[in-house]
């Protein structure tokens, strides 16, 4: 019998997959409401530099939904990412690193959005 | 006799082959591929939006290029595999709950008449605004 | 049986231990209300017996005969030529996907068979958990009941490994339980059968699923292992998340 069978390991659990689920629901809803507010209701649908920043400027509320929609595509882009990974079985040294990869990726993607987003609001100030 | 050890399989190949697929198969590999998609346009899209950060020069020209009949294409490519995969998505989040299991099948046929259907409002629009 | 003669070229999948392997071709002469195990086996019997295949019950009960027929899962004793093939049609016949292969059509089938072990798969359900297929069928007579509860029946699945084959992710994960052995594990219920909980909710368990629905489709004994798979999420999740509230 093969030992390496399905014993209990670590590498993936009912957790990250109910993220995904969530963050992919909420990506739905935001999603809607992402592109309502950047190309239906914005004047001119934001086609330039000064618009967006007006835009961002004069209606706050819109970079804190960027800045929720950032979050919920990264958690669940990089988590699928993971997932397809996981599907080679790569072996868990290489796993080990792999998530550290993805998690600094993350952070990263995520602390490049948000300071992007204050740079937006404050460029020229 | 020597068994290999290796399955037969021709691993991530078998993942895309629709060949003697059922429907479900198909769903399973468009959802994959416009996983893969999305998740590259979401760094090119990130990219993209740091020229904000350059200034008006930068940001406006590249909107400038935007217009190109390629980008044009691959912004469409980007609405089908977000249509596709969303819509996927939350047949699977309900199927995973218990919701409509039984109607799986009807409910991918849905998923895939939605999606062309946002794809044709989406070009349409598209190619009249432009 | 009817007198209809088809002529139908069978290809079938040869491989010998490390030997290359190859396809050989046998036109036969098959009344297309056989089988086409039928068929396989003529070709052992009169054109070579090197050709190895398992094949034991021919009735759909020892899920011995799954192959790949014109790249479509099958099991070979209850499909009829006439459904896979026409009249000087072709009919392409490999061992199943995702497992070792012994020899021509016989794969190893250790995989499936420990994981069975590992979820101490039962041999008979309660019929709320495996109803019978088809609309208010009953059992026909008084048959014991569980405890005075519950009528039981043997398990649907007979482990012919079709679902597996077919499932796009078992390729590239090789431990993967797959999903016969997830739905043998819904149908134990993780309420009654907690320590079944961790075999599940791991990498190579519940989450290498990623909802193709290839493994319903090619079940020949109506285990639907799709919803089962579904299902056992929806028990996972609800099961971790109590133990969140209640610290037993």
């Amino acid at each position: 019998m093969q030992n390496t069978l399905s014993q209990p390991k670590p590498g993936e659990s009912y957790l990250l997959w109910l993220i995904k689920i969530v963050s992919g629901v909420l990506i739905f809803a935001v999603l809607i409401i992402h592109f309502l507010v950047n190309h239906l209701l914005a004047p001119n649908g934001l086609l330039s530099h000064a618009e967006v920043v007006a835009y961002y400027r004069n209606y706050p509320i819109v970079p804190i939904m960027e800045g929720f929609f950032l979050v919920f595509v990264i958690a669940h882009s990089l988590i699928g990412s993971r997932s397809i990974v996981l599907d080679l079985r790569p072996s868990p040294a290489l796993m080990k690193v792999l998530d550290y990869l993805f998690i600094a990726l993350g952070l990263f993607a995520t602390g490049y959005g948000i300071w992007l987003l204050f740079a937006v609001i404050n460029f020229g100030l | 006799m020597e068994t290999s050890k290796k399955p037969n399989t021709r691993g991530i190949l078998d993942w895309f082959d629709p060949r003697g697929r059922n429907v479900g198969g198909w769903g399973f590999i468009i959802n994959r591929l416009s996983a893969i998609g999305l998740t590259v346009y979401l760094y090119l899209h990130l990219y993209m939006l740091g020229k904000l950060a350059q200034g008006p020069e930068a940001f406006d020209a590249f909107i400038e290029t935007a217009k190109q009949p390629a980008i044009m294409f691959g912004e469409m490519l980007v609405i089908i595999a977000g249509l596709y995969h969303g819509f996927n998505g939350l047949r699977i989040a309900l199927n995973s709950f218990g919701i409509a299991v039984p109607a799986q099948r009807q409910l991918l046929y849905g998923v895939v008449g939605i999606t062309l259907i946002g794809t044709v409002v989406f070009g349409v629009r598209m190619l009249t605004t432009h | 049986m009817s007198e209809e003669k088809w002529t139908v070229k069978f290809v079938i999948f040869r491989k010998k231990g490390d030997q290359p392997a190859r396809y050989d071709s046998y036109v036969l002469e098959v009344d297309p209300e056989e089988y086409v195990i039928d068929g396989v086996e003529r070709i052992w019997a009169f054109h070579d017996r090197s050709l190895i295949f398992a094949h034991a019950c021919h009735h759909s009960t020892c899920g011995a005969c799954g192959m790949r027929v014109n790249d479509v899962e099958k099991l070979t004793c209850i499909t009829k030529i006439r459904d896979v093939t026409t009249n000087g049609g072709t009919l392409k016949i490999e061992p199943m996907r995702n497992f070792p292969i012994i020899g021509d059509l016989v794969v190893d089938m250790t995989r499936m068979y420990a994981a069975m072990d590992r979820v101490h798969a039962k041999a008979v359900h309660p019929l709320s958990a495996a109803p019978l297929e088809g609309e208010d069928i009953r059992p026909p007579r008084d048959v014991p009941r569980n405890n005075g509860n519950e009528y039981l029946r043997l398990a649907d699945c007979i482990e012919c490994g079709l679902c597996i084959s077919a499932c796009p992710v078992a390729g590239t994960a090789e431990n993967y339980l797959g999903p016969a052995v997830l739905a043998a594990a819904q149908l134990q219920g993780l309420k009654h059968n907690p320590d079944l909980l961790d075999v599940v909710d791991c990498a190579d368990g519940l989450w290498r699923c990623h909802s193709a629905y290839e493994c319903t489709a090619v079940c020949p004994s109506n285990v639907d292992p799709g919803w089962r798979i579904m299902d056992l999420r929806r028990q996972v999740v609800g099961e971790r998340l109590k133990r969140w509230f209640v610290k037993a």
